[in-house]
């Protein structure tokens, strides 16, 4: 063997050596957005009935239902709130429930919710619906905010990961696991970036705007202690503890006493004024 | 934990007996999709000119097929191993290869079977004041169906009857009753085609199965139904309560061996629009006799120590 040959072996050795090293390095996306949708419980497949069938999992999480209390942000003070939500994915939508007391105030009551691109204000559960039953406010405005908030949840995050496709990249920050995806339809421009722990489970979400327009759309929120909190107990994890911050202020922080995952009877219908109300 | 053990253990009992329907199907090596059966052969025809639905129909009714064709018959149509949709939205579902390493025990695949029936879009709207009751229903299902106290299924919930005889004026279903978990009592309609309007409905006892008449449009059997009783759900899941004004139009169409099912329920004393099913498709077996009725056991409501339920 002459010298030149020796070299090029000890070039190939090298580069045998270094490539295996540098894919493990390199986050699988797949491999991590499959850990992480598992972690959640999000991923299903039957065994019951199935003596011919063999069907792949999916991602069963549609609606869900939490309740908790806490504080939220009320003209710059953090008041006590009760925090009822109810949501979907499919279609995406949010009913945000609060009763919000001020210290020596009263307590007010407030049913935000938003539907695809329609949002409205609710004096009732369902106003606007029943000729005579409430209502219903129109906020279409306030749709990408709403949106927002239904997105940047665990499950949020790991759907609108897979939606985005390659544009998710996964990456290592002092030792933790990163997900960096762009959002689509309304919240198009702003950007997830979505923090995982040893156990796959999401534990910190931040969101970016294109544009200062949009500073609404820059939040944070921290998710902790996750456990299977529903009645009929699921193996879905959901956090127990949620703190929500919107331009650096904390504007909600809620600690979950129960968070229903059976899919449970939500429904989100548009009342027709707020239709009208966004053709104008 | 006693009766908690005895419904999974029920529910296995009533797969296997499904999975004994199918057996013969095995031959041909696992579905790895939920899609209906690709129709064959030629449409029989009566006398008269119009499709013959005479025969049995998935043998035990659509429902009891195993929990993959009841996610289809929930909307979710699983196309490939890497594609999978809501029928009724058309959004599309994240699909994830099974993880073999990591076998269910039983109490997951319930709890697995629960969600991925659940997991659908097509639900019916009521009006808000019935919201939390139908969620209550559903979470409460183990007391509050209907089907646990050895009720009839009812009408639309029944769907697909297992056994069809055509007539030149009257149409006959049979639902055999059925065992295990999903217990219903047997339950048949003969319904007339020859023409005849409804009585009217202030004039009818509420029933389990209500006033049904049948007519042609096209190759479509149209089966009108009203005059409920308001004890049963009009569908398999949901804790779809309704009162005694629902109007129930089903239409069935018969494809070679294949037959579609839909049911479009109107009840305005709760719902705030019309709902439709997701279609529903069974398959004919032609040399097939209808098994004998299973009975019905009654649950032990009041040591139910769970809420978890199929």
């Amino acid at each position: 063997m002459n010298a030149k040959t020796a070299v090029a072996l000890m070039l190939a050795l090298a580069g045998a050596l270094t490539v295996p090293s540098a894919r493990a390095q390199a986050p699988d996306r797949a491999k991590v957005l499959r850990t992480a949708a598992d972690a959640l419980g999000m991923v299903r497949w039957s065994d019951i009935g199935g003596a011919n069938t063999r069907l792949p999992g999916i991602d069963i999480v549609n609606t869900m239902e939490l309740v908790g209390s806490g504080t939220s942000d009320m003209g710059g003070r953090a008041v006590k709130t009760d925090y009822h939500v109810a949501l979907g994915y499919n279609p995406a939508a949010m009913r945000v429930e609060m009763t919000r007391t001020p210290d020596g105030g009263a307590a007010q009551h407030t049913i935000q919710t938003v539907r695809d691109t329609f949002a409205w204000d609710e004096s009732e559960l369902g106003a606007g619906l029943v000729p005579g039953k409430g209502t219903a406010t129109p906020m279409n405005a306030a749709a990408q905010d709403r949106l927002l908030q239904l997105w940047t949840l665990p499950y949020g995050v790991v759907k609108a990961a897979y939606f985005a496709g390659d544009k998710t990249v996964v990456s290592m920050e002092g030792g933790a696991t990163v997900l960096t995806f762009p959002l689509s339809g309304p919240l198009a421009g702003v950007t997830v970036k979505a923090t995982l722990d040893a156990k796959s489970l999401v534990t910190k979400v931040e969101t970016r705007p294109d544009n200062a327009a949009r500073a609404n759309l820059a939040t944070e929120t921290t998710y902790s202690d996750y456990a299977d909190r529903a009645e009929v107990l699921t193996d879905i994890q959901t956090p127990g503890h949620i703190v929500r911050k919107q331009g650096g202020r904390t504007v909600l922080d809620i600690q979950v006493k129960n968070w229903e995952t059976n899919d449970p009877y939500l429904v989100f219908p548009v009342p027709s004024n707020v239709k009208s109300a966004a053709t104008r | 934990m006693r009766f908690s053990s005895r419904i999974v253990a029920t529910a296995a009992a009533a797969c296997l007996v499904a999975a004994a329907v199918l057996a013969q199907e095995a031959q041909r090596g696992p579905r790895t999709v939920n899609a209906p059966p690709k129709p064959t052969g030629t449409t029989p025809r009566t006398a008269d000119g119009h499709p013959d639905f005479t025969g049995v129909w998935n043998g035990l009714g659509d429902n009891l097929n195993g929990v993959p064709n009841q996610l289809a018959n929930n909307g979710i149509s699983i196309e490939s191993e890497t594609v999978a949709r809501d029928i009724h939205s058309g959004q599309a579902v994240t699909v994830f290869p099974r993880n073999t390493n990591r076998p269910q025990n039983n109490e997951q695949a319930e709890r697995a079977a629960a969600l991925l029936r659940r997991s659908g879009s097509n639900r019916p709207i009521y009006k808000p004041e019935y919201w939390d009751m139908v969620k209550y229903n559903d979470h409460n299902a183990n007391e509050e169906d209907p089907s646990n106290n050895c009720m009839p299924a009812g009408v639309p919930r029944g769907a697909i009857p297992s056994y069809i005889a055509q007539y030149p004026n009257y149409v006959f279903f049979v639902y055999p009753g059925q065992g295990g978990l999903i217990a219903t009592q047997t339950m048949y309609r003969m319904i007339p085609t020859d023409g005849r309007k409804h009585t009217p409905l202030q004039e009818l006892d509420g029933s389990y199965t209500g006033e049904s008449i049948a007519h042609w449009d096209g190759d479509t059997l149209v089966v009108d139904s009203w005059g409920f009783n308001s004890n049963t759900w009009f569908d398999q899941i949901g804790g779809y309560m309704h009162g005694e004004n629902m109007h129930v139009v089903e239409k069935f169409t018969r494809n070679g061996n294949t037959l579609t099912w839909t049911a479009t329920v109107e009840d305005p004393d709760y719902l705030l629009e019309p709902w439709t099913t997701t279609p529903r498709v069974a398959l004919l077996r032609p040399n097939a006799m209808l098994a004998e009725s299973q009975p019905c056991s009654e649950r032990d409501l009041a040591h139910i120590v769970t809420k978890e339920h199929h």
